[in-house]
């Protein structure tokens, strides 16, 4: 269990704690590493930090480009956990999630990813395809309690009772609601739809809720903030803010109000 | 069934084998995890439904046409002049290959769980081709993904299963872009029924399509038996993601004395070039960047086959050392073609070719005439047709 998200669910401030996604190394690793800069100066409590994958099987069509930009820029995890090393020094008090798929875990392996990723200052680890019946997350967990870092786990909409329980006791530091079936940035979420699993989630546990897929502006943040839930993730929206801008020479300090006109309606 | 047999596994999370080389598993995102152990949980009581799989048994018959033939193929036999080759003509099952078992099979099943839509993805257009037909037989709606570089090179598969009314939803790339897309349509839609097209993908798909697919080797027997007086020495298949290969050596997996070969195309052959890593739902062996991060292999001519990756259980009879993998060039398997089209009169699709090209190259030449070895023609080749003419010509000679 990660002290650092732990000291972050603990806090009240900001109310509702702003998850955000970056591509690891996108568009490049030095930009890359101001446009999150940015976003922990302009109020996001946790990074999530992506590493691609070609064959990632639950990305939309934006995140897909930025995972491909990345593979042919030729960058790795491993410049990806330099990065996070520099985020790292840069802030201590931001909650930091590697996130992304087995393959490259697997082939890291994962006992060396786990004790990487610890010396760089990362707090957690999401792995999207790595159910609890998959030998390689059972192992990833074991490292990752071991060394004092956490498993964040998704349940979906999909996902029933029974399951939600199994899966909750394996969660650590917050668990990652999806709240919507299908792949990142399509469809929307739906308040109602996302209360109501707030509520199924919240009669089994404490444990924080951050809810994810389909939030898409800050109208949409507030929202998803009403429903009950300690964090909202958002990925696409930021990814494709970058993308659409990455002619701007001011890239980093734009998306850093972009990413304000969120954070201020969270607190 | 009994401990040590190769037709034990895979163990209720997928895994072929135990602790570190266990091949298969499930890595998938948690949307498609129910869906996942309910079609497991489907299937296992399908099959102990006598009803059912009397249902299968009568479609497979009478829709399909089996059991196909298994075929001497004299001329070939005598131009070689070694080895006795007989065919398991899986071409002659309606829509020309042995795809439409599975597609059968998973759609009854599907019927069965009350689903109401189908997904599939295809390489050749075979398997979306046989889906269809089957889909519309049973008047449910389906999308089928693809490759671009596929749709243009199969074309008479895309135009047949248009006329049976599915839709198809075309992505940039091959087999394996296919794959990952058909994953995404079926976390988009959760309630619809993926109709796996070979032995790969999460579990339970490969126990599911083996299971279906089984069928070929059950027919082998009994027709080799019936026929020879004794079963093959040896079985030959081609292998993309491996289901015609699979359901042609299951029933002899405990059988060493039947030497079997599967062979993958030359520039994606994860078995003979490529190394263990999770992709695509599943463990298995695979050609990738050393990091993981990127699937990698060429394209071959045979569409089916272009696949970086392979089904679980190869892997693991690979690793058991059960079965032999090899691969074949688009050269040999042209070359296999014209010899097949000129001493039986028969076009096969170029897949199966690479099969084809280990039997008349390697294996049949330096054995006896009473060695018999069954070759599996898993597919037609009208598909083909516009391939082979840029390739050789319309005149051989």
């Amino acid at each position: 269990m990660s002290e650092r998200l732990k000291k972050i669910f603990e806090s009240s401030n900001p109310k509702t704690k702003l998850v955000s996604y970056f591509v690891g190394c996108y568009p490049d690793y030095k930009t890359c590493l101001e446009l999150i800069k940015e976003a922990i100066d302009n109020g996001v409590s946790i990074i999530e930090c992506g590493y691609p994958t070609s064959e990632a099987s639950a990305e939309g069509p934006v995140i897909k480009k930025a995972h491909d930009k990345v593979l042919e820029n030729g960058d790795t995890i491993k410049d990806i956990i330099k990065l996070v090393s520099e985020i790292r020094n840069y802030n201590n008090d931001v909650g930091i999630v590697m996130m992304g798929y087995i393959a490259n875990l697997y082939k890291y392996p994962i006992t060396k990813f786990v004790s990487d990723i610890h010396k760089a200052g990362a707090d957690a680890c999401l792995v999207v395809d790595a159910p609890h019946e998959l030998k390689e997350e059972n192992i990833l967990r074991e490292e990752l309690n071991k060394t004092g870092l956490s498993l964040i786990k998704l349940v979906a909409p999909t996902t029933d009772d029974n399951r939600l329980q199994d899966i909750v006791k394996l969660s650590s530091g917050f668990l990652y609601q999806v709240n919507v079936s299908g792949v990142t940035g399509v469809k929307s979420a739906n308040q109602t739809d996302v209360e109501s699993f707030v509520k199924r989630i919240q009669n089994l546990t404490k444990i924080p809720i951050c809810s994810g897929f389909g939030i898409k502006s800050p109208e949409d943040a507030i929202k998803i903030a009403k429903t009950g839930c300690q964090g909202v993730i958002v990925g696409s929206a930021f990814v494709k803010y970058i993308q659409d801008n990455l002619t701007d020479k001011d890239l980093p300090l734009n998306l850093g109000k972009y990413i304000k006109s969120f954070t201020k309606e969270l607190n | 069934m009994k401990k040590n047999s190769l037709k034990t596994g895979p163990d209720d999370l997928g895994y072929y084998g135990e602790g570190d080389k266990a091949m298969g598993g499930m890595a998938v995102g948690e949307t498609l995890m129910p869906a996942l152990h309910e079609l497991n949980n489907g299937f296992e009581d399908a099959i102990k439904d006598k009803d059912f799989l009397d249902e299968f048994a009568y479609y497979c018959k009478h829709y399909i046409g089996r059991p196909s033939p298994l075929y001497y193929a004299e001329n070939l036999t005598k131009k070689l002049g070694g080895a006795k080759i007989l065919f398991k003509q899986e071409h002659l099952n309606h829509t020309g290959s042995h795809k439409i078992t599975n597609s059968l099979f998973q759609i009854l099943l599907a019927k069965r769980m009350g689903k109401s839509h189908l997904i599939c993805e295809s390489g050749a257009g075979q398997h979306y081709s046989a889906t269809a037909a089957v889909a519309a037989k049973f008047n449910m709606p389906l999308v089928g993904v693809m490759g671009d570089i596929d749709v243009a090179r199969v074309n008479q598969n895309i135009i047949k299963a248009k006329h049976y009314g599915a839709k198809l939803k075309t992505v940039p790339g091959t087999l394996k872009e296919a794959i990952t897309d058909a994953i995404k349509t079926w976390t988009t839609n959760p309630e619809y029924a993926y109709i796996c097209g070979s032995v790969v993908s999460s579990s339970p798909f490969p126990k599911i399509v083996a299971f279906a697919q089984s069928i070929i080797g059950r027919e082998i027997r009994e027709q080799s038996m019936s026929q020879e007086g004794k079963i093959p020495d040896m079985i030959c298949g081609c292998v993309g993601g491996g289901s015609n290969f699979a359901g042609a050596i299951y029933e002899f997996l405990d059988e060493p004395s039947v030497t079997k070969i599967g062979v993958e195309a030359h520039e994606t052959a994860a078995l003979t070039n490529g190394t263990p890593g999770i992709m695509q739902g599943m463990k298995t062996y695979m050609l990738q960047t050393d990091d993981g991060a990127k699937s990698l292999g060429g394209m071959s001519l045979g569409a089916g086959i272009t696949y970086f990756s392979v089904g679980p259980l190869h892997s693991y009879l690979k690793d058991q050392g059960a079965v032999q993998y090899s691969s074949a060039t688009d050269k040999e398997m042209l070359e296999a073609y014209k010899i097949i089209a000129q001493t039986e009169g028969i076009c096969s699709a170029l897949e199966p070719m690479a099969a084809a090209a280990e039997i008349i190259f390697r294996q049949a030449k330096d054995k006896p005439k009473d060695y018999i070895i069954c070759l599996s023609l898993c597919g037609r080749g009208e598909k083909d047709l516009d391939t082979i003419q840029e390739h050789i010509g319309k005149d051989f000679e």
